[in-house]
């Protein structure tokens, strides 16, 4: 900023938690242009809205990762989004062998690729379908609980779950005094939480007496001296995060990436005519709705100025990655799905070293899926009698996808 | 300093200090990439010539097997000579040969089309499906023309010519003045149509919709496919104007006496016929075929006719990986 005068920003004081949800894109296109740091009182916390700044906060040295205030009272501590220093490389450590790309390579398709014919078998001579709910959260959630040691659990269960997880870890509206404004909207998640203990617990106690090569018995064993194990409450910050968004985000991002799509219908052509494609359409789809749009944060180590904003040390910022992957700095016509954009780097995988662990896993899931669908139904069409909606701030994707076909 | 990197035979400059993925994205080259930061994995390509400097690519992501494999990660690699990027499964392919052929015969087998065959001094190696490019004497243009040969049939190019008025290959040259004896400069094979390699034909029903002398391909694919399969399901679709446009339905007759689940079926598209199917080919496979899931289809022809077959097949949800296209674009459409 060349100039010290401070923007108006009253009218941020207007700002609900619900129109976020329904569609922040208004909200935080004005900070970009206005503010991209600024204090938002209904979040009461900073916000980094533009790519720039985001970035600058996401990998710099005067900042570390925190967890927000509901994230935090739906997780714990110390879950991996929320810790540093040895805490967060001994998690990191923990969930990284199963997510590296050679050991990926080694399984992914041999996963993946039954889970959705599966889900497609049961629907696919149906010649309609809601693609949501039959498709994308069903392939996402199956094939990350079979890789944590849940295929006991099903797939509705873990759907519910970061249903309600998400809900209690975007309840994020503050009032003036610094206290949650609407309590109430933790209790699903404990309830999700209390259900997940009853169940997981069981398993954990098998996982530490007979270790097998599920993610979660390795999350316990790896690293640790003989007979012993990570202690539960250690890991069950980490569990939640993967049971929210690790389970959730790549069917938001198969289903966004469609929807996407769908409104270039030339474009959904060339994709379902060319599989080589699917790849840059899933990057931009991640691009035009990013799946984790807004649930992580940095906090400042030392006093800083970021974007011309003087803050002092111990800051929170919260990190718009959805608001800094529509920056028209980068992007032309960024609220446009366009499979040809020239190609840029993206935001929706975060940066610096809180970003997302399963990149490769996910992008593979996510890959292999479209795949199958788009070979099982290559004359996929949108239901036009039935419109698509957007919901969410912290998580961002369509609650529905209807589509229709011939058979 | 700046070094060249070619991906997919498209030359990219990149700066020494440049990462090869942010020469790429910034040339509109898209490749994979998700955290730009060494950490995903997402990027990783083979160096195929040239080398490069790995800078600070984690062990994680990159092993040092990988790494001595040829692998790199394209966002935090930098080049240090020119760098050539291998592709995705590197396909074998014949080699491109100039060729000097002679005509061995012309001939007039419906109306406003030619068979023409060319002597080959030696082999041509190529698959079934393929075309070789003729230049016109005279005025250097070069036009392409499909085989419609079997692999085997190595030392004889047959090529099905449909004159184009005012054509400067056909009417100007193949349908004027070309003779028997008439040395012709050629280079092939050329194109990606043509079937999988045998270890890969699980010898799966196939559908062939060929427009005109879009026949030609399909003549050599739909005899290799039933020679390795000779009891396999095979549809050959003839979409002509009318019956006079039609050619060797004796080879086809024979080859359905051969091949029992062989079956050849012209459509005429302008003239009502007692004897012969009318319509468009590729309405007559939708009438035909009620699901063509598991199927592998062959379009050959003008390009709206390749069209309309990639929509008909997909409506009877065949795979779109195993719809293959041949379009006849005109020269001056080539671009
Ligand atoms: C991969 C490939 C394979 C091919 N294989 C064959 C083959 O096996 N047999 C075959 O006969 N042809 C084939 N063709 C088409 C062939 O290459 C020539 O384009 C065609 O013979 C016309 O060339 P020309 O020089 O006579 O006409 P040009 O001088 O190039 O064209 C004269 C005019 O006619 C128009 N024109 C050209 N073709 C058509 C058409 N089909 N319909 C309407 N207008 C047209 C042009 O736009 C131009 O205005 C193939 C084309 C491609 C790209
Ligand atoms: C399309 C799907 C996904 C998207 C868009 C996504 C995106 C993100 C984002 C934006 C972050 C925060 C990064 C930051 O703060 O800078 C994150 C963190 C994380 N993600 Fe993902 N993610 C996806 C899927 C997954 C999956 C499938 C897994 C595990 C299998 C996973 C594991 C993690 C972990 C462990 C973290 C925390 C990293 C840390 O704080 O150190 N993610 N993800
Ligand atoms: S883009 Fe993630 S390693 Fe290169």
């Amino acid at each position: 900023m060349t100039t010290t005068e401070k923007p108006d920003l009253s009218w941020l004081d207007d700002v609900t938690m619900t129109e976020l949800e329904r569609n922040p894109y208004r909200t935080y296109e004005r900070l970009r242009a206005e503010a991209p740091l600024a204090f938002v009182p209904v979040l009461g916390s900073y916000v980094a809205s533009t790519a720039e700044v985001c970035r600058e906060v996401a990998t710099s040295p005067d900042f570390e990762g925190v967890i927000t205030p509901a994230g935090g009272r739906t997780f714990g501590h110390p879950a991996i989004i929320g810790v540093n220093g040895d805490i967060h490389a001994d998690l990191r450590s923990m969930v990284e062998p199963a997510l590296q790309p050679v050991e990926v390579d080694r399984w992914i398709d041999d996963l993946v690729r039954p889970i959705a014919r599966r889900y497609l078998e049961q629907f696919e001579n149906d010649g309609r379908a809601e693609l949501v709910s039959q498709y994308c959260e069903p392939v996402s959630v199956r094939s990350l609980g079979d890789l944590l040691g849940l295929q006991s659990v099903d797939s509705d269960k873990l759907r519910d779950w970061f249903a309600k997880l998400n809900r209690s870890f975007t309840n994020a509206a503050m009032t003036e005094e610094g206290e949650f404004a609407n309590p109430e909207g933790f209790r699903e998640g404990d309830e999700a939480k209390a259900e997940i203990r009853a169940i997981v617990d069981p398993l954990i106690d098998k996982w530490i007496e007979e270790p097998d090569d599920s993610a979660i018995s390795h999350w316990l064993h790896d690293g640790m001296p003989p007979g012993q194990t990570r202690d539960r409450e250690y890991i069950y910050p980490t569990i939640y995060v993967y049971l929210l968004g690790a389970m959730q985000e790549p069917g938001h991002g198969m289903a966004s990436t469609l929807v996407g799509l769908f409104s270039r219908p030339e474009q959904f052509e060339q994709v379902v005519d060319d599989p080589v494609l699917i790849p840059r359409a899933i990057s931009e789809g991640m691009r035009w709705t990013s799946p984790i749009w807004s649930a992580t944060a940095r906090i400042s180590t030392k006093d800083v100025t970021v974007a011309g904003v003087d803050i002092p040390a111990g800051t929170p910022v919260m990190l718009s990655y959805g608001s800094a992957n529509h920056d028209s700095g980068v992007y032309e016509a960024p609220s446009t799905y366009d499979l040809h954009r020239p190609p840029l780097p993206h935001l929706a995988f975060g940066a610096g070293s809180h970003a997302c662990a399963g990149i490769y896993f996910a992008n593979h899931v996510m890959r292999i899926a479209l795949e199958e669908l788009f070979e099982a139904i290559p004359n996929l069409e949108r239901d036009t009698g039935e419109g698509v909606e957007f919901w969410g701030w912290g998580f961002r994707g369509p609650t529905s996808l209807h589509v229709t076909w011939e058979v | 300093m700046g070094f060249a990197v070619t991906v997919g035979g498209r030359r990219v400059d990149c700066a020494a200090d440049q990462s090869l993925l942010d020469a790429c994205l910034r040339a509109g080259l898209w490749m994979p990439n998700s955290c730009n930061q060494g950490t995903c994995g997402t990027c990783k390509l083979k160096v195929v010539g040239g080398e490069v400097d790995h800078r600070d690519s984690p062990f994680d992501t990159l092993t040092a097997e990988e790494r001595a494999a040829g692998l790199a990660l394209a966002c935090q690699a930098r080049p240090v000579s020119d760098v050539e990027v291998g592709g995705a499964g590197d396909r074998s392919t014949h080699p491109l040969r100039d060729l000097t052929a002679t005509v061995l015969e012309v001939a007039d087998i419906a109306r406003d089309t030619r068979r023409v065959l060319l002597g080959l001094p030696e082999p041509l190696a190529f698959s079934a499906g393929q075309y070789v490019e003729l230049v016109v004497p005279g005025s250097g243009a070069r036009r392409q023309y499909s085989l419609a040969n079997t692999a085997d049939e190595d030392k004889v190019l047959e090529l099905h010519v449909r004159r184009v008025p005012g054509g400067v290959a056909t009417d100007g040259w193949l349908f004027d003045g070309l003779a028997v004896g008439d040395v012709v400069a050629a280079t092939g094979p050329l194109g990606d149509f043509h079937l999988p390699p045998e270890s890969d034909d699980d010898g799966g029903p196939m559908v062939l919709v060929g427009g005109g002398t879009g026949l030609a391909p399909l003549v050599g694919i739909a005899r290799t496919a039933l020679a390795r399969h000779p009891a396999r399901e095979v549809v050959l679709y003839h979409g002509v104007r009318g019956a006079a446009d039609l050619y060797d339905g004796d080879r086809f007759a024979e080859l359905a006496e051969q091949h029992p689940n062989f079956r050849f079926v012209p459509v005429l598209s302008d003239e009502p016929s007692s004897e012969h199917r009318s319509g468009f080919p590729t309405d007559a496979f939708v009438d035909d075929v009620p699901s063509a899931r598991g199927w592998s289809g062959w379009l050959c022809g003008p390009p709206a006719m390749v069209e309309a077959g990639v929509k008909a097949f997909k409506r009877r949800r065949m795979a779109p990986r195993h719809i293959h296209r041949e379009k006849f674009t005109p020269a001056d459409a080539l671009g």
